[in-house]
């Protein structure tokens, strides 16, 4: 070792550089031995799609998948620098509906994932799934993602306290009589009638959705200043602020658990997806709840909206589309595999054709017997578009800055010249996206 | 062994052999020790800062799709509200870290380096010990605190100046400033006092004897002895105080829920940077707003250091 040259010290730290170099190609060369890798960020997904794998490596015999569980946002910044980069991009990834649009703001032939607007049409797939569930996951016209839920909105309400109170929620068809009733019941501080909250976004975006509003119409224009989203804000703010208040907001997590056993709110929207959360995360409260389809904004208008979802892709560096084709529609579309991820996430899948299988008819004692799948599938045909853009981060930011200008401005002045702050704050929050819009020369390509 | 003689003999014959030309191998040898860092620094240095100069004047979405746009990027920047709210709340977060970190600091190293104190050790270590954690896990850890209705400042504040439960601290715009000030005042306070103690124990206790035998009282000899001992250090940590509140990010993004928060009230210039960059995509952008923080940082920087007086000596 002495006679190494430049000393023995030289010569350690070559051989440590040569060693945890060969380490790192070595695996390297492990980790893409397999055929189709897929990045999810959820886990309950990935422990589903563990269970249904056996059965598609049977149909594909000499084939290897590797499922990997991304943490929440991380997979999105990866999935991003790995498509910049060219290097480490997975054959499939999933994708969470709020940061799709960020996937698609270059030009179409940029755009990391395949278009699949074509295999769409040509397996029937527009026909089965609820078409409005294409919407966050397409571009110029261009599909680029397959929607894993529907995620339609209900009422969860604690049954108990309900009754006690003598409300008839059968009787809260408009959310007119829904805010009557619940000037009525709330104590501020002590209990409100909703979980509503006066600076998020979750609450109002589910209420625009449902009078087909949004931030952005099909063609991917802001709407944040047209006449639904100004009759939305006008109609929310008076509910989170004032005297008249009917909802608060504590938070997530353990925060929520206690607020729902101490009977802080009576009410709250749920998807699918939440309440398997409530049913994991407020134990106390099982058999005490029940669900309701939201009330409407018109006497018979749409009794449901959306909140959350999740879509997956295939990415251009795939080499093998039809093999990661076949492995989306068996995750997918399965409908046994399907009935089964429902009892363990509550999720409804997005074709209709599989929501006739027993287990969305099957009574949940945590809901008050009430046969949980079947309210969904319901209502799940009039889930509302969700529309999207690269620009949906900044929209959701103006949003929420309007939110917060005209509860404050509620809670000082009431009533008094509110219409036109509303309508002044919203104009300039579309502005805003609008200006940033301007300035993507791509945007319009294609279109 | 070898004697004195000996290395005294071998020293003195050294000349004799400087004068042969040194080997080949000899001469690559310090280049090639160098040759790693240089490398690494070439690649992950020098050129993504050159490269971010050159992206500055485009629009981009990811690396492949630019659009030369010139001035530009800093156009929009200096007409964009976004930024200038993200500067105004940098602003105010470093103003008041400032004003309470380094006073607060300062106080605790006087305290810990004071004889009188016992257990000095303990507390130095439990002061500092919030260093040894990130600020992810800061961020979380204030996140629970900071809960209304169940968090453990509000029941506190509540118990003592019957403070509403539900205050909303991390969703009540006018609040969320204060948070996280707050909470970077316990992650940061310990680190700063560490140099302050080191800059104490350089002051002569001659100079405070004699400052007590000219009639300087307590405040006189910190005035007139302990402040212009420490100055360099207090100019440091000022300092580097600045530039890290400025690159103020992890925080808020944590404790914010990956977001601003309502109203923007916890963006700051770097999150702006992050969300223009990485969020929408525009590297471009991300570039010109990267440079013009690092700019302003420079005039910050270079402005303290000339009303400290630290420029002239």
């Amino acid at each position: 070792m002495a006679r190494f040259p430049y000393g023995a010290s030289a010569g350690v730290m070559a051989g440590l550089a040569l060693a945890s170099g060969a380490y790192l190609a070595a695996r390297r060369g492990q980790q893409s031995r397999s055929d189709l890798r897929l990045w999810t960020f959820a886990k309950p997904h990935g422990d589903a799609y563990l269970k249904m794998l056996p059965d598609f490596l049977r149909r594909h015999p000499g084939v290897s998948v590797d499922i990997q569980i991304v943490a929440g946002e991380a997979v999105t910044s990866r999935l991003q620098a790995a498509f910049w980069s060219n290097l480490d991009v997975p054959d499939l990834a999933e994708v969470e509906i709020s940061w799709a649009g960020s996937f698609f703001r270059g030009r179409l032939e940029s755009i990391g994932f395949r278009d699949l607007t074509e295999r769409v049409r040509r397996t029937g797939l527009w026909e089965r799934v609820v078409q409005t569930r294409f919407a966050p996951y397409t571009t110029r016209g261009r599909i680029f993602g397959i929607p894993h839920d529907v995620h339609p909105v209900m009422l969860a309400y604690r049954r108990d306290l309900v009754e006690k109170l003598g409300i008839d929620v059968d009787a809260l068809r408009t959310w007119d009589e829904f805010v009557e009733v619940g000037r009525r019941v709330t104590i501020p501080g002590k209990r409100f009638m909703m979980e509503l909250p006066p600076e998020g976004l979750s609450v109002l975006e589910a209420m625009l959705f449902q009078r087909d509003g949004g931030y952005f119409d099909a063609q991917g224009n802001c709407t944040l200043d047209n006449e639904i989203a100004i009759e939305t804000m006008r109609y929310y703010a008076p509910l989170a602020a004032g005297k008249g208040r009917i909802g608060n907001d504590l938070g997530g997590g353990q925060i929520f658990t206690r607020a729902l056993e101490d009977g802080y709110y009576l009410f709250m929207i749920v998807p699918d997806w939440r309440t398997k959360t409530i049913e994991q995360d407020v134990p106390k409260v099982g058999g005490r709840m029940a669900l309701a389809p939201l009330p409407a904004f018109t006497p018979g208008g749409r009794r449901t909206s959306t909140w959350g979802g999740t879509m997956i892709g295939v990415t251009k560096r795939c080499a093998d589309p039809d093999l990661a084709w076949e492995l989306m529609m068996h995750f997918y579309f399965n409908k046994e595999a399907l009935a089964e991820q429902f009892r363990n996430t509550n999720i409804l899948p997005p074709a209709r054709d599989l929501w006739d299988h027993p287990a969305y008819d099957e009574p949940r004692p945590f809901w008050s017997n009430q046969p949980l799948g079947r309210l969904f599938a319901n209502l799940a045909p009039q889930t509302p578009p969700q529309y999207t853009s690269p620009y949906i981060g900044l929209a959701k930011a103006k949003l929420s800055e309007a939110l917060i200008a005209c509860v404050r401005y509620y809670d000082r002045y009431g009533a008094r010249g509110f219409d036109g702050f509303v309508r002044q704050q919203m104009a300039r929050a579309a502005a805003e996206v609008r200006r940033q819009m301007r300035r993507n020369p791509y945007l319009h390509e294609n279109a | 062994m070898k004697t004195p003689d000996a290395l005294t003999h071998e020293t003195t014959a050294r000349p004799a052999t400087r004068r042969r030309r040194p080997p080949r191998r000899d001469k690559l040898a310090p280049y090639l020790f160098v040759a790693p860092f240089l490398i690494l620094f070439l690649v992950f240095g020098a050129y993504p800062l050159l490269k971010s100069v050159v992206l500055a004047f485009y629009i981009t979405s990811g690396p492949r799709d630019q659009v030369f746009v010139g001035l530009e990027n800093f156009r929009f920047l200096l007409t964009d509200p976004d930024f200038w709210k993200a500067v105004r709340n940098t602003v105010v977060y470093t103003l008041w870290s400032l004003a309470l970190q380094i006073p607060l600091a300062l106080g605790l190293a006087i305290l810990l380096n004071s004889r009188w104190v016992r257990g000095r050790e303990f507390f130095r270590l439990a002061f500092f010990s919030p260093n040894l954690v990130g600020q992810v896990f800061v961020g979380v850890l204030f996140s629970v605190l900071f809960v209304p209705q169940y968090g453990l400042v509000n029941r506190f504040l509540h118990a003592t100046v019957g403070a509403p439960l539900d205050t909303r601290w991390l969703s009540e715009p006018s609040l969320i400033m204060p948070a996280l000030v707050l909470t970077s005042l316990w992650m940061y306070v310990g680190m700063h006092m560490v140099y302050f103690l080191a800059g104490l124990q350089t002051v002569e206790r001659e100079l405070y004897e004699a400052a007590q035998l000219d009639g300087a009282g307590n405040w006189g000899q910190f005035w007139h002895v302990t402040l212009p001992g420490i100055r360099h250090v207090l100019i440091f940590v000022v300092i580097i105080s600045t530039i890290g509140s400025f690159q103020l990010f992890e925080l808020p993004w944590v404790m914010l829920g990956r977001s601003p928060g309502p109203d923007g009230a916890g963006l700051t210039i770097v999150m702006y940077l992050y969300i223009n960059g990485y969020v929408s995509g525009d590297l471009g952008y991300a570039s010109a707003v990267g440079w013009t923080l690092a700019l302003g940082l420079l005039v910050v920087s270079l402005l303290q250091l000339r009303l400290s007086g630290a420029l002239r000596s």
